[in-house]
């Protein structure tokens, strides 16, 4: 059936249209013959109501508007997203499947975690969120109130102030506060988390100093008076940010690496469908309500944007990075 | 005083809002009241249909699901000894009996009551006192005290449902273990996932993601009553349970009026702390009831009290859980996570500011659990007159639907099929579990509070240096790790003296 499918798409051979962006209901791209007419499934690795699942909805949301396809989403949480992939790899290669998945799974590729190369075994459709991390005090703290302060605190109090984290090991989180650690000479302590809501927790209610994390996660903390930055990993102060010194001001001269967002199909689908649903994704980028949702997440400080070649790109420096810092590190296989 | 009243007048001079109101309520109770599939299961299939809603329908929808569903899972805990959801476990232990023993329209009239009360209790704290509360919770109980209070949770809980004290451990102790399966919580190492078994390697992403305590208890509940009682069926020694409809009189809801407070507090307390939730407070309200009580030896013979502390605490944990979720943006457990999600969908943040922002829409929400728990009281009183007629139909026509709603449930939880073998495995090791005195719902327990508590510990013991000691110099921690040992002691000292009277007795 499907052999079927992929030699009269093959014969069809066409490239997909580029939609007109910005306007809903704008003229649909085209299906690749035989594709589409029945709903995709996106799979989200992560539980439902969480960061990826938002992410994955709405961008589902877009791509039905503008590429007259029905998505449905369903959530295989656990393992910090490794449990999703073994249905993700048994679903045949039709291009009926799509992956939504964060870097950590890039992390855990180039750690040796997983097997799958997401670059090579899989076909990055597109990124569509990409951000920072910052460092986030109490707004109440008194022993310092702005990067200066923190770092001079941390300095007489080696080894005593604490951070609440990721506890990943070889995760982007810990990978980035031990380049800034050795840069700097500072000593934090990393307290590892597993739930989002305890990191929080943790800092509001005083049982750790810090908290690293990105600002789309903790923006109602923000807005709330409860949290501030005081630094943000980044080449640039981003324009929301403006008050807050980057990582390079205060003297770490790296390259920070990014929280990323994006969506695969399996390595093997047809070409037609992948550059079908590739542009589907573009377009669904570009319509207003997704551009509305990823303002409200702090996602429009910095391109968040890749096409197929520009994740592939994105995903492969990232590896080469992360493999770099673990042979320093002395961590992955 | 005055919100409430506006919250309540937003809510029932709206027709919408009055239809989505009655809709979660009743597939709250259903979903909660058929096997296999819970309050969870219906959450996720309506999330999606969250987004084209109005916030404040939407968030009242899921809470009032939230209110309903945990108490419909009372209904086939007490009919089939088959909880409709974790929360309602301990239901079962003296719920079943009583079933047995023809007094299912008591039981059922007891969790009923009871539920209303302990949710209508968390509703008006939840009203009262929910900044304080919170802000108060985030502070006092940081990764030490909440290990603390799993450890005694533990210790008070350790004897559910086994035969003897040293049954009771040993089955807590397997939930331990099979708890590390998975993904480890502090450096996110997968264990168990890689290896040979009989010379066999196996690689699986599957285990990485751990053994999930839904299917488990799916497993060792539904599937194993259904092979428990096919067997008793083909050896001819089926009891038909008999339909009671008669409904507990005011005197044996008095009497047990200490343990409806004492429920009420543990289940509000376990509610507020992110991550304990509904299903610990149901154990914890069942345990510490068995341990105050004067007739301590008729727990799990069919004793009202057991029902009364069970759906008591697991109802008055729903409000409570609110509180961290509205004032701080902390959800407890999954329901909740979803609630969250709904805030994030509509472009809201819960949070102190919601108070200011979008104080309506908080208070149509308090009114709405608030109003949700009374009328359980009404509608559960007409599935008390209803429901216990299902008792009529043939087991062997009920058994095919419980096992395939109980595979759909495990299987929807997080759409992986590890659930589903997980479930069909536990079934066949509760059936055996069952004959030899060790106890179901202490593995289930131990699985539960072992992915907390270790998670606890190991933050713990990161913040303090790896200096055990540094647990004694934080009052509440010390406190309950204290009374922990103390409640372990006794609970020993106790034991051996039982069996030694025992001894005795038959000597």
């Amino acid at each position: 059936m499907t052999s079927f499918f992929r030699n009269t798409a093959a014969a069809a051979g066409f490239a997909a249209v580029v939609a007109l962006a910005g306007t809903a209901g704008a003229a649909e791209l085209e299906k690749p013959a035989g594709f589409g007419n029945r709903p995709l499934t996106m799979i989200v690795p992560f539980g439902a109501g969480g960061g990826s699942d938002q992410l994955a909805r709405a961008m589902a949301k877009a791509m039905e508007e503008v590429a007259g396809i029905t998505f449905q989403v369903v959530n295989k949480p656990g393992g910090g997203g490794t449990a999703a992939i073994p249905d993700f790899m048994l679903a045949p290669p039709d291009g009926y499947t799509v992956l939504e998945h964060i870097d950590n799974a890039i992390s855990a590729y180039a750690a040796g975690d997983i097997r799958e190369n997401p670059a090579e075994d899989w076909v990055p459709l597109c990124m569509t969120q990409i951000t920072f991390s910052q460092i986030y005090i109490r707004s109440d703290e008194d022993r310092f109130t702005d990067w200066e302060s923190f770092s001079e605190y941390a300095k007489a109090h080696p080894g005593d102030v604490t951070m609440a984290n990721l506890g990943k090991v070889g995760s982007m989180e810990l990978v980035v506060m031990e380049q800034l650690q050795e840069a700097l000479g500072l000593k934090i302590k990393q307290i590892a988390f597993d739930k989002p809501a305890e990191r929080y927790g943790a800092l509001i209610g005083g049982h750790v100093d810090v908290l690293f994390e990105q600002p789309g996660d903790v923006r109602n903390f923000l807005d709330a008076d409860q949290m501030k930055p005081i630094l943000t990993f980044l080449s640039e102060r981003p324009s929301a940010f403006a008050d807050t010194p980057t990582h390079k001001e205060v003297g770490a001269d790296f390259e920070a690496l990014t929280r990323f967002r994006g969506f695969w199909v399996k390595a093997g689908v047809p070409k037609d469908r992948t550059d079908f649903l590739a542009a589907a994704c573009k377009a669904g980028f570009e319509t207003a309500d997704y551009q509305a949702f990823n303002k409200k997440k702090y996602m429009h400080l910095i391109d968040s944007f890749r096409d197929t070649e520009g994740s592939i790109e994105l995903i492969n420096n990232a590896v080469a990075s992360y493999r770099e810092m673990y042979k320093k590190l002395g961590i992955g296989k | 005083m005055e919100h409430f009243i506006g919250g309540t007048v937003m809510l029932f001079g709206d027709p919408q809002a009055i239809l989505i109101f009655a809709l979660g309520l009743v597939g709250g109770m259903l979903f909660g009241a058929i096997p296999g599939v819970n309050m969870l299961t219906l959450g996720a299939v309506l999330l999606p249909f969250t987004i084209n809603m109005d916030a404040s329908h939407a968030v009242m929808l899921f809470s009032v699901i939230y209110c309903a569903g945990v108490f419909g899972g009372a209904i086939t805990a007490i009919l089939f000894n088959i909880p409709g959801a974790p929360e309602n476990a301990p239901t079962c232990f003296d719920g079943y009996p009583m079933t047995l023993k023809g007094q299912s329209g008591k039981a059922i009239g007891a969790a009923v009551s009871c539920s209303a009360l302990g949710g209508v209790a968390s509703a008006i704290l939840m009203m009262t006192a929910t900044g304080a509360i919170a802000g108060w919770a985030v502070r006092a109980f940081g990764p030490q005290e909440i290990f603390a209070l799993i450890f005694f949770g533990l210790a008070v809980s350790a004897s559910i449902g086994a035969k003897t004290l040293w049954k009771g451990w040993l089955s807590v102790f397997v939930g331990l273990i099979i708890a590390t399966i998975g993904t480890d919580p502090v450096g996110g190492v997968p264990r168990f996932n890689e290896g040979s078994v009989f010379g066999l390697e196996y690689h699986s992403y599957y285990l990485s993601a751990g053994i999930h305590f839904i299917p488990m208890i799916l497993g060792f509940f539904a599937v194993s009553e259904v092979i428990t009682q096919a067997m008793s069926i083909a050896e001819g020694t089926r009891e038909r349970p008999k339909a009671g409809l008669e409904f507990p009189t005011l005197a044996e809801f008095w009497s047990v009026r200490v343990t409806m407070v004492r429920s009420i507090f543990i289940g509000f307390f376990a509610g507020i702390l992110p991550g304990i939730g509904a299903t610990l407070a149901a154990f914890l309200g069942y345990s510490q009831a068995h341990r105050a009580s004067k007739n301590r030896r008729n727990f799990g013979k069919g004793e009202l009290e057991g029902v009364v502390a069970s759906e008591t605490a697991n109802n008055a944990a729903t409000g409570a859980a609110m509180i961290p979720l509205l004032a701080l943006g902390l959800p407890g457990g999954a329901l909740t996570a979803m609630i969250m999600g709904i805030f994030q969908i509509h472009g809201m943040e819960p949070g102190p500011l919601i108070f200011i922002n979008s104080s309506d829409l908080v208070w149509v929400t308090f009114a709405a659990m608030f109003w949700a728990n009374l009328c359980i009281v009404f509608l559960g009183w007409l599935q008390t007159k209803t429901v216990v007629h299902i008792l009529r139909v043939p087991f062997r026509w009920l058994a095919p639907g419980i096992l395939l709603l109980a595979t759909i449930g495990a299987y929807a939880l997080r759409n992986l099929v590890i659930d589903v073998w997980v479930m069909f495995l536990a079934g066949i090791a509760g059936y055996l579990l069952r004959k030899t005195g060790y106890s179901a719902a202490g593995i289930v327990l131990g699985l539960i509070l072992g992915k907390l508590g270790e998670s606890a510990f190991s933050k713990s013991m990161q913040l303090m240096d790896y200096d055990f000691l540094g647990f004694f110099q934080r009052p509440i921690a010390a406190g309950l790790l204290i009374l922990a040992v103390i409640v372990i002691a006794t609970s020993i000292i106790n034991e051996i003296r039982d069996t030694d009277f025992q001894k005795a007795l038959m000597d």
